[in-house]
């Protein structure tokens, strides 16, 4: 009764929405119209929440902005005081630079290990695919941010873990020289999305190239190192360009972690976190603007970077 | 057969009775909506939806809209409001905030509405005095508060320490901590909260030396001497295991639910005497508000009443009066003064004060006493913060963490603490 009912009312919207066929937009629209509907919500997130404030940045990073008054026109002085008198700006681009440098290649590692694993048959591989990609789902959530919080404080799980070997382990969120590594690992804990990815390359690879390979009597390790690397190298670049700009662009779990202070001691001032703090702590749109403008060139260079060293690294099969 | 009523019905029914109970009897009636904003906790907003409740009946036909943050959300969300040209009607704001919030023109003058809608002339005049800028008054005081020490009288006791008194001095702080820790009654339990990075706690301790945090044109009021004499007392303390050590002090974000005292890892915390009602709610074991420590016996104490709070109104609002009234029916009614109690500080109307004090509980009798007993503890309440006193605060608590984290000593920890507040206040 009720599935015969939907099949009316789809019949009847068809019907009402399509336009009298006059005049050549009339049918270009009659053609084209329902897709462009359908694009219309992304159509209007581009440009209303993406490409407009991304102009108004640029516009603004040129101001002294308070968020209340007027912005206020000040040319470069935004970016020289970043370039020259700036130094929590320094102290953010350590941290950026060593959480980048740490997470990406012990994340991407890990993926490939566990696409590996994966990869040899095991039963029920849908299952442990979708286990081992749940992190990457709650992976940017708060609530996972508050959970690490627990598990890494002074008497968290972590530490009467190591309890009952004796160890009496520090707050590892709480302290300088340990508070970046609980980040490090809580992103290296998200794999999931990269040994999706991973395990798709590996299924690309033909199986007869490790048959001749085990004939020719090469070891597991060397088909690993001679067939496997190489043919995976435009997945390795992939996720390796895509793991950078999102390690660049990490929030979250800094902002929860140190309580969006990036202490302690500037220990997880994540370059993103500082310029929140600019903008919405001290009132200073104009120069948060000018900040996320370095940051953005500086992941294109990084990108530019990876793309222009790809070819000496990279094989694609042709 | 029975009668089957599909989903899409069912759906539709109940959609369009809700779209009729939300709109058709007040489609016609409701005139005026107010947006209310203000930060603290599930407590105060119950508090605070019940006083709208109020003022709804006593004015039928307003719709107000009350949202409420923690205290760190709460800024950046106020600022993008006023930001975005929708800032709400009426804003709690905050003594270090209203400077920079009525400078720029995002706050209505209120003098025009004294006398005749906000009748406050009961109120104690210093505290009208810190709600105004430049002459002008832009927040109504909700209520007094002071700095205090929060104690925990049960691990106090276990540890057969004495609790502290208005005239225990800091060294004498320092040796019931050390006791506390010694005893050894609860694991992984220390005496005291370290207060290094806490700026209520310093400017206390700096007035008892007749200095301050900022001077009245909004520049640094002591020398890298006075920071590091500061600095020098905690290391002793965090040496000693008078405090507690670095790594857990770090965990304090500087809210109730994460202090020292509510991790169960201290038995003292040091916050304002209004949120006495907020730590006992969350700690089994009783607290109580103490003074804080003298520098020496005979020194004068570094208390002062303060301004808890103000609401404001935005100067974008459609209705200035209307806020007016609300703001005076929150500071002046009796029955709402019953509800909201002293969860926001101390009345400053007198007529509020008189009728409040029967129904008082005795967390509100204590946090009530605390503030007017404060007697010679208390002096001048200092001028506004400069802007940038936010930022100030963020370095002490980081030049602290470098002292603690032993990345500085106490003297060049004086240093550095001068060096960037003075760079933080001249950037403005």
């Amino acid at each position: 009764m009720a599935a015969v009912q939907d099949t009316a009312v789809v019949v009847g919207a068809g019907a009402k929405g399509r336009p009298a066929a006059q005049g050549r937009w009339a049918s270009t629209w009659a053609k084209h119209g329902a897709g462009y509907m359908f694009l219309l919500p992304w159509l209007i997130g581009f440009f209303g929440l993406t490409l407009g404030p991304a102009i108004a940045s640029l516009y603004l990073s040129f101001t002294s902005f308070d968020l209340i008054r007027a912005p206020e026109w000040v040319g470069t002085a935004n970016y020289v005081r970043i370039a020259t008198a700036d130094p929590k700006f320094a102290a953010a681009m350590r941290v950026t630079f060593l959480y980048v440098v740490l997470s990406v290649p012990f994340k991407l590692s890990f993926a490939l290990l566990v696409a590996i694993l994966l990869d040899r048959g095991v039963r029920g591989l849908t299952f442990y695919r979708a286990i081992f990609y749940l992190p990457s789902l709650l992976g940017g959530s708060v609530a996972i941010a508050v959970l690490w919080r627990q598990l890494f404080a002074g008497d968290g799980l972590i530490n009467s873990l190591l309890a009952q070997f004796g160890i009496e382990g520090p707050s590892w969120i709480s302290h300088p020289n340990y508070a970046i590594w609980t980040l490090v690992v809580l992103s290296v804990w998200q794999f999931g999305s990269p040994m999706i990815i991973f395990l798709a390359g590996l299924r690309q690879i033909p199986t007869d190239m490790y048959e001749a390979a085990s004939l020719d009597g090469a070891s597991k390790f060397r088909q690993f190192y001679k067939i496997t690397l190489p043919l995976l190298t435009p997945v390795i670049f992939f996720n390796a360009v895509v793991q950078t700009i999102d390690a660049f662009k990490a929030f979250t779990p800094a902002f929860i972690i140190s309580g969006g202070t990036g202490g302690p001691i500037n220990s997880t001032l994540f370059y993103t976190l500082y310029l929140y703090q600019e903008a919405f702590g001290n009132f200073r749109m104009g120069y948060a603007s000018a900040l996320a403008w370095i940051l953005v060139l500086i992941i294109a260079l990084f990108t530019a970077f990876s793309f222009l060293t790809s070819r000496y690294w990279v094989h694609y099969d042709d | 057969m029975t009668h089957r009523i599909s989903r899409r019905s069912v759906l539709a029914g109940g959609a369009a009775l809700l779209s009729y109970a939300a709109f058709a009897p007040r489609a016609f009636s409701e005139e005026a909506r107010l947006r209310l904003l203000w930060w603290g906790s599930q407590t105060r907003a119950d508090r605070t939806n019940k006083v709208s409740e109020l003022f709804k009946t006593a004015n039928p036909g307003l719709a107000i809209n009350g949202e409420f943050l923690g205290w760190s959300d709460y800024w950046p969300r106020l600022a993008t409001q006023v930001a975005g040209g929708n800032a709400p009607d009426v804003i709690q704001m905050d003594y270090r905030y209203i400077v920079e919030y009525a400078r720029r023109g995002a706050l209505a003058p209120l003098d025009s509405y004294l006398g005749s809608v906000l009748k406050v002339e009961d109120f104690d005049q210093v505290q009208i005095k810190g709600g105004s800028v430049d002459g002008k008054l832009y927040g109504i005081s909700l209520g007094a508060n002071s700095t205090a020490m929060m104690v925990n009288t049960v691990a106090f006791e276990e540890a057969g320490v004495d609790l502290p008194t208005p005239a225990t001095t800091w060294d004498e702080l320092a040796r019931m901590g050390l006791e506390i820790t010694k005893a050894g009654k609860r694991k992984g339990y220390y005496g005291l909260s370290d207060g290094s990075g806490v700026e209520p706690l310093l400017e206390n301790w700096l007035r008892q030396r007749g200095k301050a945090l900022f001077t009245a044109d909004g520049k640094i009021a002591y020398d890298a001497n006075d920071g590091a004499e500061w600095f020098a007392m905690w290391q002793k303390m965090r040496e000693d295991k008078a405090c507690v050590p670095a790594d857990i002090q770090a965990l304090d974000q500087f809210n109730i639910e994460t202090s020292p005292l509510s991790l169960g890892k201290a038995a003292t915390s040091y916050a304002h005497s209004n949120q006495l009602v907020g730590y006992q709610a969350i700690n089994k074991d009783k607290i109580v508000l103490s003074s804080h420590a003298l520098i020496s016996k005979d020194a004068k104490g570094g208390h002062y009443r303060k301004p808890s709070m103000f609401f404001s109104v935005s100067a974008k609002t459609s209705d200035p009066e209307l806020g007016a009234k609300y703001v005076n029916f929150f500071v002046k009614d009796p029955e709402a003064a019953k509800i909201l109690g002293v969860e926001r500080g101390v009345p400053e109307s007198a007529s509020v004060r008189e009728a409040l004090a029967p129904s008082l509980d005795d967390l509100g009798r204590a946090a009530l006493e605390y503030v007017s007993g404060l007697g010679a503890l208390a002096g001048d309440l200092p001028p506004p913060p400069p802007s940038g006193a936010g930022e100030a605060e963020l370095a002490l608590r980081r030049v602290a963490e470098q002292v603690a984290f032993g990345q500085l000593d106490a003297k060049q920890g004086g240093e550095t603490l001068v060096n960037e507040v003075t760079q933080i206040l001249s950037r403005g």
